[in-house]
């Protein structure tokens, strides 16, 4: 650790390296080393390297450290004060310390330092450790609002001491530090008064009221109190409530040191002042309220406020004009009379500017009044207020732009503020400014003479009035040199307390400056005389406003006025934007500018010292000169860069056209200027330009030392011996002693002004934050009423449109009521119509039901007359008949009354005649009568008698006719029934057809069979004749005859039998009619019996065919023949005699018993066929075997007959049935029908 | 008949479940009832409708004329037929044309020939020979009376089934015989045109077994039982129904058919065709035939 820390100690003397990198890495490693280390050795050794070689590098790391570290700094720096030696830079490290205001500097109220701060202030006689420390305390004292309650009265004690100090300067110190001092006390005592305003006056109160004080309070605390306003805690607050912390806890370091300039009326000190943002306001109140008071009022707020310093100080700026530099040397006294010139000057200014543009109205006043220009005086202390408010930040700036910034910048008018100043500013500060009105009308009358010659007079006069000037007159000037520097910027501030110094200074000069004041007095009081009415301490609202009445007051400043402000607005806006344009610009444009009043102090000397070389005052003005610039360059920078933000984008080219033309001038001016300090210029410049505000500021300080040793080595020898003598004769060396510390003074003086800049800069930085805000809202605002605006002009439209709509709609409402009205109307009558209409319906359905009664009834009557006609009709008709019938009745009568006539007369004739004929006649007529009767009698009953046959005929025809219709349904029942058994009897027939047909097929198959057999036969006969035995195949046939003629002889017999009974036949022929048949068929059927036997018999058919063959030789033999015998058979026999004729009637007498169906034929046939055969059989053979051939063959029949009698009998039928055709059968059943009929009839 | 006051209530239902026949029975009864037997009814009876067994003689008797319409004459008529029978075959016999050891269908076709008037002489007899290539009226009558023989048990019916079956075929059909085979490809295109295509490209269409299926109306080539239900219809007048058989009859073996490409093979298979599912065979020709010719109210 230790090691290290002798390491990092021997690091130390390395940090005044010039090589950047590795003072960067040494500071890292002290850094590093002092984070990690709780130690104080190292520490310590920073502290003791400061205070042995005021190192800045050492400073700022010593005012970084962090918590820890803090105690053994405070410790440490305690330490150091005990020491006297180390006093004075232990107390420049302690104000470099707070001024960083490390967050734990409220601590050091806590810790001894503190203690021995204050009683080193209290003790030390060094006053350049008094102004050191005062200023470090005066810088502390906000941080510690609350700490600093218990050391109050030890403040107020510093106070009081450094008061009288001042004033009595005990340690008999070079006046120069008392001015100083005395910058510092004033400082002191705003700064105790703002924040503890009862405690503080309570203490004045206590303190000044000794005696042996008050020399000190009217010296120096009763201008110092001149410069201050009541505070409002004097009114509300107590002692007590001024010492509670929670008074202090919602204000910021910053807020405090506002406070405290809130309540200063020096314009400076005041610039702060956010309340007093309304001055403008109240101005144009003012100016209108109260003309009359123009030319008063403003003197006399002037002189309340600054005295008649600030009539002498305007008057000042037309003095270069009226040009003497002789003059200059009363100051004092020039004021009053340049005034009325200046005013001219201004007046004429002020026309020139009212044709610029430019607000130069507020000069008018005076001018009528012939006065100095005091009210532009006023009208810088409210300036600065507003330019110092945020919303005037920007126009400030503007003005010297806006007067075109050429003049202002060229004014080298030691002024050189105007430039800085507000645009509002401007007309009312232009004047009061000592260099604006000037420029401006130097600018136009005559470019080339006038920038020097004006800085000079300018130059001068301040310097002869810092001389001339007493005490109060000092105050007046401080303020007047702040309100030139607050105008510029705060640094100029410095300039003020270099003026207070040199005021100090030449405290030797007060009484002639007591003249002075005297004298400014007397005018004011011919200023008052005239319109002075304004209380002698106008608040600053009256201040403010009576800066303005003069304008009103004047005809022609009103006259002026209004076209000014007409035309300012936009000049503003010009200016504003042309402003902004050089803000943005940023510093490399402003430099230049800035510059200027740097050149000027630095020419000034050259001038300067020409007239006052000897005086150590020129030194300071040097000083203060050169000081001016410097300060002057950094607040541009440090916030005007701000506006670029702030404000909108939109003017930025304008902005830059603006300041392009600025350069321009500037360009040209300073050519012109240039003839009489180009090199200084360009040097001060590029430097400047180059170098950082604080460089510059170092350089300034030594150029000032250069300048300083150059002069005075120009100066004469005389002359040097002179001011020395003049100082006091003290040695050149103890001179620079002075100076050096002098020097060191007004590096601390600068300190504490950069440290207020920087509360300002952060003040600032906040109340930018709130412009910003602000306008944020107005443009917010702004829009929101356009939209309002919008929206009204919508509603507007919109309320137009409803009422055109509700128009509409009423006009329709009412159009539809009218409709619906009429529609209703309509609908009434219609309804009434229709009322009607169904009455009228119904009385006419009434009727109509009435009609249809009696058409009811009419019809009912025409139906009953009708009725009637029919029946009158019906009885015309009878009548009709009636009426023919007695017609005819009457032609009857007629014709019988004729005929009775006739018949009369007939009668009479015949009686006549009767008479004429006699009696006999009479009985012959008589006997004719009555045989006549009688005769008819007998037809009658004969009449009566056929009638009553014929009845009966007629019955009985009935009756028959009945019978005959049965009859006729019972033949077509027959008749059906006939059909019906026809048709079976033709199934049966058919199917006995079939069978005969098959029959015959069998006969002849047997018959071919039989044919192909004989023809074998034969063949073989034939082929045994024709081959070697003929008589064989003879033979044989004839053997084989043999037996078969036997057996034929037998059916001959049966045959000739049956001959026997044939005769007796042909009688039952005749009487067999009658159906008794069925035994003759039988005796018939014998021979089919016969046939059928044969069949059945088939031995003999075999042995039948031999008998043929004695016919075979005779007739044709072949197979043809025999099929064809049963036909054939006959035609044999017929060729022979008797056989053939017996064949013959046998073959007629077949077919008619076939016919007649004859009992005998049958048995006659087949005894003929027998017969026939046998004798076909025996004529061959000998008729002796006859007989018992016979017998046998009749034996030989009769069994046969016996033993198939019955199966015949059916076939009997058969053959019948077949072979008779139909009619004979039927006729039978006719004659049945018949008889069947007529029985059933009768 | 429809109108039946008789007729069972279950008819309807009967039918619809398929027992067709249940009331043809009784309906076939009550025409034969009637004393003059309606041949026509009869007939149409019989195209209609399957005969029941136990009338199909007595019905086909009736229909081929071998028993009139009237049922008093049956017993005579019957009794002449017998005869007749007895008769013939007494001449044969006698003629020794058939002798006790002869079979039954000889002496039928002796008998037919001799009532025809076509008995060869005795001489020139040959034996039946059996062929069927041949179109010989022999053999055909040989084989339907073969087939007959079967169906019915008495001789005399039997002879005169046959003599009676054959000659009205002869007379009735003797035209429209030899039209058949040409009506057989027209409904077999009709029904299935691709096997006609198949017949006609392997040339096996006019060598079926023509001969067989129309002379001989199956006789031989279906079982007795199916036969008879077709001679129903052949004997109640129609011809046609042949024609459907045999198309059932391809149809049924159409995919034997379809692989023979030869004419004697496809011959050879429908002379020989197996003898089962023949009632199919023949039931859906009916039904084939009923739907080509329509459901028959009069003889074709």
């Amino acid at each position: 650790m230790s090691r290290e820390q002798l390491s990092v100690g021997d690091l130390l003397p390395l940090l005044e390296t010039s090589d950047l990198r590795q003072l960067d890495e040494i500071k890292g490693l002290i850094n590093e080393h002092l984070n990690t280390d709780r130690g104080s050795m190292l520490l310590n050794g920073l502290v003791d390297y400061f205070l042995e070689t005021n190192s800045a590098q050492a400073v700022h790391i010593l005012s970084s450290v962090r918590e820890p570290h803090d105690k053994h700094l405070f410790d440490k720096m305690n330490e150091c004060m005990a020491k006297a030696p180390c006093r004075l830079p232990t107390l420049t490290l302690l104000g470099h310390v707070v001024r960083k205001q490390p967050s734990w500097i409220h601590k050091i109220a806590r810790y001894p330092l503190l203690l021995s701060l204050l009683k080193c202030l209290k003790t030390d006689t060094d006053v350049v450790v008094l102004i050191t420390g005062v200023l470090v305390l005066i810088t502390l004292l906000p941080m510690i609002p609350q700490a600093g309650k218990q050391h109050l009265y030890e403040f107020f004690d510093i106070f009081g001491r450094l008061a009288s100090w001042n004033l009595r300067n005990p340690g008999h110190v070079p006046e120069v530090y008392l001015i100083h001092l005395h910058a510092s006390v004033y400082s002191l005592f705003h700064r105790l008064y703002g924040m503890y305003p009862c405690n503080f006056v309570s203490y004045l109160r206590s303190h000044y009221s000794m005696k042996e004080n008050m020399d000190t309070f009217e010296e120096v605390v009763k201008p110092m109190l001149e410069h201050v306003r009541i505070h409002p805690e004097l009114v509300t607050g107590t002692k007590d409530h001024e010492l509670d912390p929670s008074r202090w806890k919602k204000f910021e370091i910053h807020d405090i040191v506002i406070e405290c300039a809130k309540v200063s009326l020096d314009p400076k000190e005041a610039s702060c002042e956010e309340g007093y943002a309304s001055m403008p306001e109240h101005f144009c109140a003012h100016l209108q309220q109260r003309p009359a008071d123009c030319t008063a009022s403003p003197y006399g707020d002037f002189h309340s406020s600054y005295g008649s310093s600030s009539s002498t100080h305007f008057s000042t700026p037309r003095q270069p004009v009226v040009p003497p530099l002789a003059l200059s040397s009363f100051s004092g006294t020039q004021p009053p009379y340049r005034s009325p010139t200046g005013t001219r000057r201004q007046n004429s200014s002020c026309e020139f500017n009212a044709t610029y543009g430019f607000k130069d109205s507020l000069w008018s006043p005076s001018s009528q009044c012939g006065m100095a220009t005091p009210p532009s005086s006023r009208g810088m202390s409210p300036n600065p207020e507003v330019s110092q408010s945020a919303s005037h930040l920007p126009t400030r700036l503007y003005s010297t732009p806006g007067g075109k910034g050429t003049p202002s910048s060229s004014t080298p008018a030691a002024a050189s503020p105007p430039p800085s100043l507000s645009d509002e500013f401007l007309p009312v500060s232009l004047p009061c400014s000592t260099a604006s009105p000037p420029c401006k009308d130097g600018r136009p009358l005559d470019h080339t003479k006038p920038i020097l010659v004006r800085q000079e007079p300018v130059r001068q006069e301040l310097e002869r009035e810092f001389e001339k000037t007493g005490p109060e007159t000092i105050n007046h000037r401080d303020e007047r040199g702040e309100n030139m520097p607050m105008t510029l910027t705060e640094l100029s501030v410095y300039m003020k307390e270099q003026e207070q110094l040199r005021i100090e200074k030449e405290r030797e000069d007060a009484a002639i400056t007591e003249e002075l004041l005297k004298l400014t007095e007397e005018k004011r009081d011919l200023a008052g005389l005239r319109g002075f009415d304004s209380p002698f301490f106008s608040t600053t609202e009256t201040l403010t406003g009576a800066q303005e009445k003069p304008l009103p007051s004047s005809i022609l400043g009103s006259s002026i006025r209004d076209p000014h402000n007409m035309i300012s607005t936009p000049d503003k806006a010009e200016i504003t934007a042309s402003d902004r344009g050089r803000v943005s610009r940023g510093p490399s444009q402003e430099h230049p500018w800035n510059f200027r009043p740097v050149f000027m102090p630095i020419e000034h000397p050259t001038h300067s010292h020409l007239h006052r070389s000897p005086s150590a005052p020129e030194d300071e003005a040097l000083k203060y000169s050169f000081c001016s610039p410097s300060p002057s360059k950094p607040p541009p920078l440090a916030y005007e860069a701000l506006f670029d933000l702030a404000l909108p984008r939109a003017a930025s080219l304008f902005v830059g056209r603006k300041t392009s033309e600025i350069v321009q001038r500037v360009a040209l001016e300073r050519i012109q200027r240039g003839d009489v300090s180009k090199q200084v210029e360009e040097g001060c410049v590029e430097g400047a330009v180059s170098a950082s505000p604080l460089e510059v500021l170092d350089r300034l300080v030594q150029q000032g030392g250069d300048a300083h040793d150059k002069v005075l080595k120009r100066l004469p020898l005389p002359s040097k011996s002179a001011d020395w003598t003049h100082f006091g004769g003290s040695a050149p060396l103890d001179e620079l002693h002075t100076l050096r510390s002098q020097l060191l003074l007004l590096h601390n003086q600068l300190l504490y002004e950069r440290y207020k800049r920087e509360q300002h800069a952060v003040r600032n930085r906040r109340l930018l934050r709130r412009i910003i805000n602000a306008t944020a809202l107005e443009e917010q605002n702004n829009a929101m009423k356009d939209q309002l605006n919008l929206q009204s002009v919508d509603i507007m439209s919109l309320r137009e449109s409803l009422q055109v709509e509700q128009q509409r709609y009423r006009q329709l409402w009412d159009d539809r009521e009218t409709v619906v009205t009429r529609l209703h109307s309509q609908i009434r009558q219609l309804q009434q119509a229709r009322d009607d209409y169904y009455t009228k319906n119904q009385e006419l359905q009434s009727k109509l039901q009435e009609c249809q009664k009696r058409i009811g009834e009419m019809e009912a009557e025409l139906q009953k007359a009708n009725n009637k006609v029919c029946h009158t009709g019906h009885l015309l008709n009878q009548l009709t008949a009636k009426l023919s019938s007695s017609e005819s009745i009457q032609q009857q009568l007629s014709f019988l009354n004729k005929q009775l006539l006739l018949l009369g007369e007939a009668h009479k004739l015949c009686v006549q005649e009767l008479h004429q004929a006699g009696p006999d006649t009479s009985k012959e007529v008589q006997m004719l009568q009555t045989s006549w009767g009688k005769e008819t009698e007998r037809l009658k009953q004969n009449l009566l008698l056929q009638s009553q046959k014929l009845d009966a005929a007629q019955q009985r025809v009935a009756e028959l006719e009945t019978q005959l219709a049965k009859k006729e349904h019972l033949i077509a029942e027959q008749k059906k029934f006939l059909e019906d058994v026809k048709a079976q009897a033709k199934g049966e027939l058919q199917a006995s057809e079939s069978r005969y047909q098959a029959q015959r097929r069998v006969t002849l198959a047997l018959q071919t069979e039989l044919l192909q057999l004989y023809s074998r036969l034969e063949t073989e006969d034939s082929s045994g004749t024709a081959s070697a035995l003929p008589a064989e195949s003879a033979t044989e046939p004839r053997s084989s005859p043999e037996p078969s003629v036997i057996v034929v002889d037998g059916a001959v017999k049966t045959a000739t039998k049956e001959d026997g009974k044939s005769p007796q036949s042909p009688h039952g022929n005749g009487s067999t009619l009658s159906p008794a048949q069925p035994r003759p068929s039988k005796a018939s059927s014998s021979p089919a019996n016969s046939v059928n036997g044969n069949r059945d018999t088939p031995p003999p058919v075999l042995v039948e065919p031999p008998p043929h063959r004695p016919h075979s030789p005779l007739g044709p033999p072949g197979p043809l023949v025999p099929s064809d015998t049963p036909l054939t058979v006959g035609s044999y026999p017929s060729a022979k005699s008797f056989l053939g004729m017996r064949a013959r009637e046998l073959f007629r007498n077949k077919s008619e018993s076939q016919c007649d169906e004859d009992e005998a034929p049958p048995p006659r046939l087949t005894g003929l066929s027998q017969g026939l055969k046998t004798e076909l059989c025996v004529e061959p053979t000998a008729k002796s075997t006859s007989s018992s051939t016979t017998a046998q063959s009749f034996t030989l029949i009769t069994s046969a007959k016996e033993t198939q009698p019955d199966a015949q009998r059916a076939k009997n039928r058969d053959t019948f049935g077949s072979r008779c055709p139909e009619r004979p059968r039927q006729q039978p059943l006719r004659i049945m029908d018949y008889n069947k009929s007529h029985q059933e009839h009768s | 008949m429809a109108d039946d006051p008789q007729r069972n209530f279950r008819s309807a239902y009967y039918e619809k479940v398929g027992f067709r026949g249940v009331e043809e029975k009784k309906s076939l009864e009550i025409l034969l009832k009637d004393n003059p037997l309606d041949v026509e009814k009869l007939s149409t009876f019989s195209q209609r409708f399957p005969l029941p067994s136990m009338y199909r003689i007595h019905v086909w008797k009736v229909l081929l004329g071998i028993l009139p319409p009237h049922t008093d004459s049956h017993a005579l008529v019957s009794r002449y037929r017998l005869e007749q029978f007895e008769d013939v075959s007494g001449a044969l016999t006698a003629m020794r044309f058939v002798h006790a050891s002869t079979p039954a269908t000889e002496l039928y076709l002796r008998m037919y020939q001799l009532e025809s008037r076509q008995l060869p002489r005795r001489s020139e007899l040959r034996p039946p020979v059996r062929s069927y290539g041949i179109d010989d009226e022999d053999e055909n009558f040989l084989s339907i009376s073969r087939a007959m023989e079967e169906i019915v048990e008495d001789p005399v019916d039997c002879y005169w089934l046959v003599r009676c079956f054959v000659n009205q075929f002869k007379i009735k059909f003797g035209d429209s015989v030899p039209h058949l085979p040409k009506s057989l490809e027209h409904f077999l295109s009709q029904e299935d045109a691709a096997l006609l295509a198949h017949l006609k490209v392997s040339g096996a269409l006019h060598s079926l077994p023509y001969c067989l299926w129309f002379r001989r109306c199956f006789a031989g080539c279906l079982p007795e039982s199916s036969l008879q239900r077709v001679w129903d219809k052949v004997i109640s007048g129609s011809c046609k129904i042949l024609v459907f058989v045999a198309m059932e009859i391809l149809l049924s073996y159409k995919i034997m058919l379809m692989g023979m490409n030869d004419p004697d093979g496809v011959y050879n298979f429908l002379s020989n065709m197996p003898q089962e599912n023949t009632d199919a065979i023949v039931t859906k020709a009916i039904d084939l035939w009923h739907k080509h010719c329509g459901t028959p109210m009069h003889s074709v």
